[in-house]
């Protein structure tokens, strides 16, 4: 078909070209309009109405669950989104990928309520923290619905390491009946099986990998469940009752336990030799179409009393230094949301794995799940 | 009428074989009053015919007739409502198609597009389950009857219509039936082929000697193959003869309609004498040379073929003077070369077709449009119909 | 535009236009895309965007041509990691064992369907096309429920005693076979009934004359003057089934490993596009090959037909 011709594809162009030109007219006076693409469970209710009562910016919301998702589509380009929540260790590939743009610090006052300790622990990935914010942050580690798994393990006492409870074939054999779950993503199995192998969690051995899966492959048999979303009602209504998760994630579980009267002790374990960090931070895409909304949000949850309220909803620490006074009584007690500083030290920073390193857990990742 | 000449010197051979026969070879195919409805509707209405060892039988009638029906019920497609089926003096009612010793020639031949020929002819005696050698020497035989072996390996549709045909012929006889049926055997080609196609068959079918059922709503085909023939109407057998009885002398006003074309007159009998009668109708008064089962007063058709009608420019003159003769315009003339039909117009009105051989054409005079002429018929050339 | 196909074919530009449309539909949603997707599995990788490198570039004036075929070598590379090779081999199996049980199960209803009344066959036909007015979504989730393991399939076998225990039939093959079954039944019903509606009645008479009993016409004379409809039914579960990968998410297990959850892995994953274009356009000519054999029987039968 020569015949679709040159002229079709000059009109092509010429719309597109309008297009564009319209888009770069509209850039300087944006829209109300703001598209986040955020972790599930992972904000308050009145967060998104708040905002926009305040500033009118109407804000569409979409949820994902793993940073490869978000990787993917911020790699395929043109996402639409304007405000995306990677983990700290991702949005380093990011950065050096060219996939985030720098943050125009003059829009964000608030930026001022950040502890220096959270804001020294990014600047390890994001020099000068150019490009990212933190959300919230939790860690990597052990939930267990206390209840179901002492009975399950019967005569034998609860391991001093909790990681045992996972990795170890005596301790998670016991619990398959009662239901055992995994987060669903290479990127957050390895860290945890390599540091409880003793191996750096962010290891770039080729060889530690393969340590590891050897060790995955013989606790196979007794994960019944993938998930990076989904277990928490599964914690909370007792069909699981040992879960590889996140922090947070369990203690929503444990909440919603309580307010469904279900009647399971959903409790966070904090292993003795740590858990693995995450930092969850806000960036805004370099192809972002309201980058100045983008702003006045980040501006917005730095607020210590918008901050406060996520972390009361969703148990996950804020790294807003203001906060403390609006955080709820029962949460700011809560050891596993904010850290003691013993706890705090032994903690297993994130860190940034190359291409190579990436593939291999993939793919050693499926063997493990499926066995070949 | 060539065909109908032709039909009946083919069928004569048999006829006259039939009558040597015994009893049982007279009704080795035996009809009896055989019923079949569909729901409420009456295809087929206490059929009753015997057939005979070795001869080829038409049911001739027009569509909707029954006939189809019948042979449908004979091949076992269709269950009798009521009456019995004998095959040499076996009750075939019950059986289920693929068991009967009788095969069909369907009609357009439903021959299985995705065989060869081979393996068409082949099909019904690997179902008996022959040998592969005896298979396959009966499959040369069939092939070679119907002058195929060449064409063994093609499929259907890589052959004529003609071939086709025989390749069917040759699938229907190749297990050796007891009965043949033939469903519209040559209702697929054209005129030309048919015709010659017609004798063909004929020579096939006797040289196997097998008996043979076809249905046919072609008067030609059935007169030129079969040694009788039944006509059908409305699920009824109206009349069963050898096609000359049929043709010379039907039993009822269908009959003399639908076999050729005939000249009817309308009237009543005022003689009615052993050796003959005299029918008045409007347009003459004739004298029939052959006495009826009537009484006088009768209301009676006079049937007259277009053929046995003479045109002449005088009134002829001869023993039944007065009678048998008419007077008459010509309204219309066609020429078909071996003959010639006229129409011609009486003075009530009545048209009356005639068919002039070609042979008979008068050098001098031939009548065209518009000429005043007489037209007569000798005292044998009339049936009379009473019903 | 328009001169140039009435100089192509001056007789009739609107035939032109007409047969152009079709194939201006094809290379714009067909070939083009499959085209760009080509381009990307011979490229290499690259972090960033787009996240893959060019194929041509400039140098000193040079045009430089890298054609990078390390994806579709390491996709062969058994030896090294067979997980490519025995993804499509169950990715096969799969979808065969699909379409053996879509044609065992389709065909009987197909023949059925064209064998009732003609005047109810309307009504049938949508009662096999009435699964398509719900979503296919919503439609494969209903199987979760069925079969889960407090699920209705459970209590309703324990309930009538034949088992104590509730069977684990989610997540496992069993559940996968199910889901893709049901959800391409149609495509198996649809082209068997349309070719089963057309057969004449007087074949089957015809092998009754000959002697052929029930069982034997089946299969000596409807089987083989189906299978256009066979194959054309049987492409149509086939094809799809090769690359399905919602079915097999949401009612496979962790172990029934397809192709579509390799491209997946890949894509989002490893966010290797040129190694995801690579599986992509094996997964083509995987099913490119049963497909010409398709066609090739198709233009043979079409001669049969006539």
């Amino acid at each position: 078909m020569k015949l679709f011709s040159f002229r079709a594809l000059a009109d092509v162009a010429w719309g597109v070209a309008l297009a564009a030109s319209c888009g770069i007219a509209l850039a300087q006076e944006e829209p109300k309009v703001l598209n986040v693409y955020n972790w599930s469970d992972y904000i308050a209710e009145d967060t998104l109405k708040n905002f926009e009562k305040e500033t009118g910016i109407k804000v569409r919301y979409d949820n994902f669950d793993s940073n490869e998702i978000l990787h993917a589509k911020l790699v395929a380009g043109k996402t639409g989104y304007d405000i995306v929540v990677p983990s700290s260790n991702w949005a380093k590939i990011q950065i050096d990928g060219g996939l985030l743009a720098k943050l125009d610090k003059a829009l964000i006052p608030n930026l001022a309520n950040v502890d220096a300790e959270t804001a020294g622990q990014i600047a390890k990935l994001d020099p000068g923290n150019q490009h990212l914010v933190v959300w919230l942050w939790g860690y990597t580690t052990v939930g267990i619905n206390v209840d179901k798994v002492k009975a399950a393990l019967g005569s034998m006492p609860m391991p001093d390491n909790a990681w045992d409870l996972v990795f170890k074939p005596e301790y998670i054999s016991k619990m398959k009946s009662c239901g055992v779950s995994f987060l669903d993503s290479p990127s957050e199995i390895f860290p945890a099986a390599l540091h409880y192998l003793g191996k750096p969690a962010f290891s770039k051995q080729t060889s530690d990998y393969q340590e590891a899966s050897r060790m995955l492959q013989a606790i196979r048999p007794y994960v019944t469940l993938f998930s990076s979303s989904g277990y928490i009602n599964d914690m909370a209504n007792g069909s699981i009752c040992l879960a590889l998760g996140w922090s947070g994630d369990i203690s929503i579980a444990r909440q919603r336990a309580i307010d469904g009267k279900t009647g399971n002790k959903i409790e966070v374990l904090i292993p003795k030799t740590g858990g693995i960090l995450f930092f969850d931070t806000m960036a805004i895409p370099v192809d972002a179409p309201h980058p100045k909304n983008a702003h006045a949000f980040i501006n917005y949850i730095l607020k210590p009393e918008v901050h406060a309220s996520l972390t009361n909803k969703v148990f996950y620490a804020n790294p807003n230094a203001q906060s403390t006074k609006f955080v709820k009584k029962e949460v700011a007690e809560n050891p596993t949301v904010f850290l003691s500083a013993e706890n705090k030290k032994k903690m297993i920073a994130p860190d940034a794995v190359n291409n190579d390193i990436r593939r291999l857990s993939t793919r050693l990742y499926t063997q493990f799940k499926t066995g070949l | 009428m060539s065909e109908s000449s032709s039909g009946t010197a083919a069928s004569a051979p048999a006829a006259a074989g039939g009558a040597n026969k015994t009893a049982a070879d007279a009704r080795f195919l035996r009809i009896e009053n055989l019923v079949k409805e569909f729901d409420s509707v009456v295809a087929v209405d206490k059929v009753s015919i015997d057939i005979r060892k070795g001869e080829i039988f038409a049911l001739l009638g027009s569509s909707g007739c029954g006939k189809s029906t019948l042979l449908r019920m004979l091949a076992g497609f269709e269950t009798p409502t009521s009456g019995r089926i004998l095959l040499d003096g076996r009750d075939i009612a019950q059986i289920p198609p693929y068991e009967r010793p009788i095969n069909m020639m369907f009609q357009s031949y439903a021959l299985f597009p995705h065989l060869s020929v081979w393996d068409n002819v082949a099909f019904g005696l690997r179902r008996a389950g022959l040998p592969k050698d005896q298979v396959a020497d009966q499959v040369e035989k069939m092939l070679g009857l119907v002058q195929l072996k060449q064409f063994a390996k093609r499929k259907p549709h890589q052959l004529s219509g003609g071939q086709q045909q025989r390749v069917a012929l040759a699938r229907s006889l190749a297990k050796r039936p007891q009965l043949l049926l033939l469903d519209e055997p040559l209702g697929a080609l054209d005129k030309k082929l048919r015709e010659r196609t017609q004798l063909e068959l004929v020579g096939i079918i006797e040289s196997v000697g097998v008996t043979c059922v076809m249905v046919t709503h072609d008067q030609e085909e059935a007169m030129t193959m079969a040694s009788r023939i039944a006509i059908m109407s409305e699920g009824r057998i109206l009349q069963i003869g050898a096609p000359a009885e049929i043709y010379e002398t039907p039993n009822c006003r269908f009959v003399a309609d639908f076999i050729g074309n005939v000249n009817l007159f309308k009237g009543k009998v005022v003689e009615d004498a052993a050796d003959h009668v005299i029918v008045d109708t409007p347009e003459c008064r004739h004298y029939v040379g052959h006495g009826i089962t009537g009484t006088e007063g009768m209301e009676v058709s006079v049937a007259i073929r277009p053929e046995k009608i003479r045109i002449t420019r005088e009134r002829p003159g001869g023993a039944h003077d007065g009678f048998n003769c008419v007077e008459a315009e010509v309204a219309d003339l066609a020429y078909l070369g071996s003959y010639t039909i006229y129409h011609l117009k009486l003075a009530t009105g009545l048209l009356v077709k005639a068919s002039i051989a070609s042979v008979e054409r008068l050098p001098d005079w031939q009548p065209t449009w518009g000429d005043k002429v007489f037209a007569s018929w000798d005292e044998y050339a009339m049936v009379v119909l009473t019903q | 535009m328009n001169k140039l196909l009435a100089r192509l074919m001056p007789n009739n530009p609107g035939r032109a236009v007409v047969i152009g449309v079709p194939y201006l539909w094809l290379v714009l949603f067909f070939l083009l895309p499959f085209l760009i997707v080509l381009k990307i599995s011979v490229s290499e990788m690259n972090v960033g965007q787009p996240p893959f490198k060019p194929l041509t570039e400039m140098v000193d004036n040079f045009l430089n041509i890298r054609v990078y075929l390390g994806n579709f070598i390491s996709l062969f590379d058994v030896a090294n990691d067979d997980l490519y090779a025995r993804t499509y081999l169950s990715s096969l199996k799969y979808a065969a064992w699909t379409t053996i049980f879509c044609l065992v199960i389709g065909f009987p209803f197909a023949y059925f369907m064209a064998r009732a009344r003609p005047t109810i066959r309307p009504a049938l036909l949508m009662l096999v096309m009435m699964p398509f007015w719900t979503s296919f979504l919503l439609r494969v989730y209903a199987w979760k429920a069925i079969l889960t393991t407090n699920g209705v399939f459970n209590q309703i076998l324990i309930g009538l005693g034949i088992i104590g225990e509730p069977l684990h039939m989610l997540h496992t093959p069993f559940s996968l076979m199910i889901g893709m079954v049901y959800v391409y039944l149609p495509f198996m019903i649809l082209p068997l009934y349309a070719n089963l509606v057309k057969l004449d009645g007087r074949l089957l008479e015809a092998a009754a004359d000959l002697g052929a009993t029930p069982w034997q016409r089946f299969w000596l004379v409807t089987v083989p003057l189906s299978k256009s409809g066979i194959i054309a039914g049987s492409m149509l579960v086939f094809i799809p089934c090769v690359g399905e990968f919602v079915i097999p998410e949401l009612l496979g297990g962790p172990e029934t490993l397809m192709i579509g959850r390799v491209l997946w892995d890949e894509l989002f994953s490893n966010n290797d596009w040129p190694r995801a274009a690579a599986v992509a356009v094996v997964t083509i000519l995987l099913i490119i090959v049963p497909l010409a054999i398709f066609n090739k029987y198709q233009a043979e039968s079409q001669g049969e037909r006539t």
